[in-house]
This record gives C-alpha cells, structure tokens and sequence, in this order.
C-alpha cells in the first residue's frame, strides 16, 4: 500500500469513517513511518484550525427572516398554482357529468373563439397620431384606464416616440358583502392583488360589516394570509377578522403559527390574546402545543409574550 | 421515516398549508446552514433557501416515499449551492480547477488576501476564519460542498453520496482533493501557527 493511500486512510480516520480492519492496518503503519505520523499531525491541525473557525452559525433573526420571504414568495406560488387549477378545474367540471356535456361542448367552443380570436385573429392593435382610428376619444373613452406603458423607441430625437400599453377597463360593482359574488372578488383580491392596500381594504369591508357571513373558503384565504402575506398590516387585518370565525383546530392552528413564527411582536400578542380567550371560553390545547408555547414564546424577546404565555399556560392547566 | 412526519408530508401534498410550513420549520434550519456556510453571504444564503423550498413546494406531489424525505430535500439543497449564481455583481467566487503550483503556494494566499475589495474586509483579513473561508471558497463546487457537508455539517460519506447522487468513492475522492488542496493554501498559515 502507498503512503499516498496511507495519507486517505488518515483522513477517513479523523472522520471516524475508516473500517475497524484497514484502523489496524493504519496503527501498525504509523508506528514504522515517520512521514505518516507527520501527515497525521497535519492534518489534525487542518481539521483543528478549520473546526475553530466554523464561523457564519445561523442566528435566528436570519431565520426569521428568511421564513418571512419564503411565506411571501410561497404566497405567489400558490396563488399561481391556484389560478391555473381553478381554471382547468372549471373546464374539468364542464365534462364531468352527461348532462353538462352539451353546454361544455358549447361553453369550450365559444371559449375556442375567444382565444383565437384574441391570439389569432386580433392583431395587436397599431396606431400613429395621424391615424383616423387615434382620436382622444376612442383612446380614453368608456372609463378606459391605461396602464403598463412600455417603450419600444424612447428617443424623440427623430420626433418620434413609439410605446405599446394596456388599457383596462373599469367594472363598477355593488353589492351586499354577504353576496357570493362580492365575496368572491374580495376573497381573490386579498390573496392577489399585488397592492397591500387593496389587500388590507379587501379584508377590512368584510370586518367593518358587522353581520358578514364568512364561508369555508373565505376563511381558507383569511389563514393563507395571516399566515404568509408579507405585509404586517394585511397580516394583521385577517388575524383580527379571523377572530369572528367559530374557533376549531384550524384557526388555532394558525394562531399557534402566529405566535411561534410572526415577525411582528403586536401580531404575536394578538395570536396570544386569541388563544387566552379561547382557553378561558373552554377550548383545549393538546400537549405538544402547550410544549411548543412553552418552549417558544416562553423565550420570545418580548417580555410581555413572555409574561402572558404563563397567563396561557394557567387558563390550559 | 416517522409516522408524523409522513403524515405532514401526506397532508402537506394534499395541499395543507400548515402541514408544509411544519415541514419546512424541521429542516429549514439545516438547509440554511448549509447554503450560509457555502456561500458565505446572507442574502445569497436567503435566496438558496427559498429557491430549494420553492423547489420542494413545487415537487412534493411527485415524492413517492422511496427515499428518506430529508435525503430527497438536502439533495435538492446541494443541487441549488452547486448550480447557485450570485445576484450580487462583481462578487469574487475563485475555483481552482486544477492542481496549484508548488512554487506558488504564498502568492496563493496573498491573491487570498488581496482579492477582498471594501475597507472594512481588508480589516477584516486579519481574521484568520475569514482566510479558511476564502480558502474553502477556492475549491472547486463540488470539492465545497462536500467540505462543508462533513466538515461543518458532519454529515457521513454515505448521506453525501445519497444527497449527491452519487458513489462514497466518488465523495472521499472530492473530500481527499478538497483538504489537499486546502492544505496547500492555509500551509503558511499553518506554519506561522506551530
């Protein structure tokens, strides 16, 4: 054997990797060789100075914070998933029954025109200022709004510029909040609309209408939120209407989830509060979420979570 | 596998938000470990983690139980350090792809030294856990990764192989170049210590 092979069989024996057969193989070697016992003090060294120097240990607030970007991006994700399945679902559905499958014939083949007639036999729409089709008012008539401007020639050094944009219709809709159909909006809008504030408002109509009616689905989304969107304020406006839903292991759950992960210490007070309430209303934890609280929001670094997840723990006891 | 976790995975499949965060808040600390001891950057760790948790979001419905959920995810975990490019421009990420001269291993750690940019990391070079980092930073990706697996995370060869992919062979081939080559370079700094 070489004392290049030698020199591996040392390494694997500081890893306590090397078999019990080729250990004694490498004890009787290094009594007789020098430049083996030499190699294995180098490398004790090596091990011992790169050991010393395990530095960049993962702290918890990289964690936190981590876990919070990941909700975020996580919330995209499923709302991606969520689109395409309700759509193919949808489509899905229309075949599922005989009955349907004339109106799903019907339904895919207007479908069918539609999208040909958007990809296929729509051309995109292309203007000058001195064509007869651009006037103001065909451009800005009928509550058109325009948005998503994108240059394609941004240099008027020849006098001209030329640019595409979207322009968005405006639905105006009213309705009762217990309407399916308005819940139905307010439920997408806060689970996608990319503005916080749409989302925070979406959330808020729902919990300012003291006789709302929140069904299965709302409060699916409502947990979503509370538990991943990356936005403080439309966190904690879910967390508060989830508050007006019956109490089951689901939104203890998510208030458990709060309590332990939310970066916000108010949100994390209010999960704490919530679960308080539901002790003292008779609700129970089970013993591997007294723990968890026990063990996590007992070394919370605020003093009042601390303080209070006693109070919980005595109300569960 | 342990009935609890696969019932989380069983239900984190079937679309149970709770389920999956749990999952993820059992390894999440590992994986994050392994991708800030790799790049050795905050922000370039934080987008390792989320990219291997997209990864497993995205994957968890094709998981058939064949091997160890934790195999399945750390080997997710080396596939995204190994092919990890970093957002931040003009970042420094040396791999020495061939064997060092002999004659050349001071001015191997002077480049070491040298290749740090703001005021405040030639400060810092004086740091003798900044130089190992550097130095474990000029192995190759794969010579890295298995480094940091076992060096710091103290993995076995065979859970390496597994996350790998690859043969134990293979693992102590990368391991044996990895501190061979570490050797060359912290060999100044090795002598100035004895």
């Amino acid at each position: 054997m070489s004392h290049n092979e030698f020199k591996q069989m040392i390494q694997l024996s500081l890893y306590g990797e090397l078999s019990d057969d080729k250990q004694k193989l490498l004890i009787a070697h290094l009594e007789s060789c020098e430049e083996c016992r030499m190699e294995l003090e180098h490398q004790k060294k090596i091990m011992t100075l790169i050991a010393d120097h395990k530095n960049l240990e993962v702290n918890e607030d990289l964690l936190k914070e981590a876990r919070l970007q990941l909700r975020g991006a996580l919330r995209q994700e499923r709302n991606n998933v969520h689109s395409f399945n309700s759509f193919t679902n949808y489509i899905l559905q229309l075949f599922s029954t005989p009955p349907r499958l004339a109106f799903g014939a019907v339904s895919v083949l207007i479908l069918g025109i539609i999208i040909g007639s958007i990809f296929m036999g729509r051309e995109k729409l292309i203007v000058n200022e001195n064509d007869p089709k651009f006037t103001n008012a065909s451009i800005f008539e009928n509550d058109l709004r325009i948005s998503n401007i994108q240059f394609i020639d941004s240099d008027p050094s020849d006098g001209e510029i030329d640019f595409t944009f979207d322009a968005v219709k405006q639905v105006h809709f009213k309705g009762n909040v217990n309407d399916p159909k308005v819940q139905s909006i307010l439920t997408y809008a806060m689970l996608n609309d990319q503005n916080p504030g749409s989302r925070f408002n979406s959330i808020n109509v729902m919990d300012s209408y003291g006789k709302v009616t929140l069904d299965k689905d709302i409060k699916d989304a409502l947990i979503t939120v509370t538990m991943t969107d990356n936005n403080q304020g439309v966190r904690r406006e879910a967390l508060k209407l989830l508050g007006r839903i019956s109490f089951d292991e689901s939104v203890k759950q998510t208030y458990l989830f709060v309590l332990l992960n939310d970066s916000s210490s108010a949100l994390r007070i209010e999960a704490l509060n919530a679960l308080i309430e539901a002790a003292k209303s008779g609700h129970s934890l089970n013993q591997k979420d007294l723990d968890l609280v026990i063990k996590q929001a007992g070394q919370d670094n605020n003093n009042y979570i601390k303080l209070k997840s006693k109070t919980l723990l005595q109300e569960y006891n | 596998m342990e009935l609890a976790e696969k019932e989380l995975i069983i239900k984190a499949q079937n679309g149970d938000t709770i389920a999956f965060e749990q999952l993820v808040y059992n390894y999440d600390r590992a994986v994050l470990s392994i991708a800030m001891r790799y790049v050795r950057d905050e922000d370039d760790a934080k987008d390792i983690y989320q990219e291997v948790f997209i990864r497993v979001f995205r994957g968890l419905k094709k998981f058939e139980f064949r091997s160890e959920f934790s195999t399945w995810l750390f080997r997710i975990t080396t596939n995204v350090c190994l092919t990890f490019k970093s957002r931040k421009k003009g970042q420094i990420m040396v791999s020495i792809q061939e064997e060092f001269d002999e004659n050349q291993e001071g001015s191997e750690t002077m480049d070491l030294i040298s290749k740090q940019r703001s005021p405040e990391e030639e400060t810092l070079n004086n740091d003798l856990g900044l130089l190992i980092g550097n130095a474990v930073d000029s192995l190759t990706t794969r010579q890295r990764i298995t480094f940091v697996l076992k060096h710091y995370e103290g993995y076995k060869i065979r859970e390496i192989a597994e996350m790998l992919n690859c043969k134990e062979g293979t693992v102590k081939k990368y391991l044996f170049d990895a501190v061979k080559n570490l050797k060359k370079k912290l060999k100044p700094l090795n002598a100035l210590q004895s």
